[in-house]
């Protein structure tokens, strides 16, 4: 992703990683080159089985969590846009992102737990979601699905990738993963459906930022 | 950002069709890895040999119990059966007393966990990240711990 290649250099501190985790079941072949064209110098991590959103319990991509030296989690979970991005043109156009993102990780970066953007423990605890036994449940049937997959064992594949959907339907990546992988795309009919229940149910699509 | 961006049918199912594993052997999931066990004991909860133990799910077998850091799960005759005067520790049961998920395709003999619920505790009450385990584009393992002493930002994106 060049738009965190950019923000990784301007930041320039030895003591700050990135680790830049593609959510990717199609792997190299569907990550590797938008990865290349960034020339990324962080940790790039192409993670076919979605382990890391499991980790940190994120449904939808980019989301994200700031570390402390000694491993404290003090921001966590918030639709991560390093900038504001426009799809399409004139009155179709869709604007989405923010610019108040990157100057906060900045500023933390800089002065640590003095930044007035680090959390409090609490709060943090607060937006970690949930993971229910179902949700749980969710995460192994999607690697279960993954291996049948690499294994050319389509229907078992498709099985427990649906059994993940049915197990956790608040994830927007379970969702959005399957539907990349069929004719119709990630952003076509079913999504658009989805977005609109969202809108209609007064549901966050992503959990709002707190800046 | 085009549709065609956002559609990888191609890469749905892009594989010949290959054994798992090996005529017998059981395979289990755990944390990214994909583990092959050779023997595994006849009955219900998958009975495996105590020996692979930790390298299923890193929990050691002491004589207190099963441990994992400072925490011991002590034994009963739920999570050790003898069958034929062998020993098995069954994983099954484990998972059960720990609140463990798993999914199960018992045709394929492939057992799929979820990660152990005690295990991301500190996470929960005290906001610690959680450990894992990842490889890099370059092969490279990733840790948590490998990132003490630094500020990281770990973000999730995607090519869809």
């Amino acid at each position: 992703m060049p738009v965190w290649q950019q923000v990784y250099e301007e930041i320039n501190d030895p003591n700050f990683v990135i680790l830049c985790v593609a959510e990717d079941t199609g792997g190299e072949a569907a990550a590797g080159p938008i990865f290349d064209e960034a020339n990324p110098t962080y940790i790039q991590i192409i993670d076919e089985d979605h382990i890391i959103s499991g980790a940190f319990n994120f449904v939808n991509v980019p989301s994200a969590a700031w570390i402390d030296e000694e491993g404290r989690i003090v921001r966590i979970d918030e639709g991560t846009y390093s900038k504001i991005h426009e799809i399409g043109e004139g009155e179709q156009a869709i604007t989405f992102g923010n610019d108040v993102y990157v100057p906060a990780l900045k500023d933390w970066v800089e002065k640590g737990a003095d930044s007035e953007f680090v959390q409090s423990a609490a709060t943090v605890t607060d937006n970690i979601r949930e993971q229910s036994v179902d949700q749980q449940k969710a995460d192994a049937a999607f690697r279960l699905a993954n291996l049948f997959r690499a294994h050319g064992q389509k229907e078992k594949a498709e099985h427990y990738w649906d059994l993940a959907q049915e197990l956790n339907p608040d994830s927007i990546n379970f969702l959005r993963q399957n539907l990349t992988l069929s004719e119709e795309g990630s952003a076509g009919e079913t999504f658009m459906k989805v977005i609109g229940d969202y809108g209609s149910f007064g549901k966050d699509y992503y959990r709002p930022l707190d800046l | 950002m085009s549709e065609a961006f956002m559609a990888y049918p191609e890469l749905r199912h892009p594989f010949e069709a290959t054994q798992i594993h090996p005529e017998g052997s059981t395979t289990v999931l755990y944390q990214g890895k994909v583990i092959s066990l050779a023997e595994t004991g006849s009955g219900d909860g998958l009975l495996i040999d105590p020996e692979d133990l930790s390298r299923v799910n890193g929990f050691e077998l002491k004589p207190e119990g099963a441990c994992y850091k400072e925490m011991c799960i002590p034994m009963n005759d739920d999570l050790l059966i003898e069958q034929d005067g062998r020993q098995w520790f069954s994983l099954g049961a484990f998972a059960d007393l720990l609140g463990q998920s798993y999914v199960v395709d018992t045709e394929a003999a492939v057992w799929s966990f979820a990660e152990i619920p005690f295990k991301r505790e500190s996470m929960m009450v005290n906001a610690m990240a959680p450990d894992f385990e990842i490889k890099d584009r370059q092969g490279k393992v990733i840790r948590m711990t490998d990132l003490k002493g630094k500020k990281a930002l770990i973000v999730t994106w995607s090519s869809w």
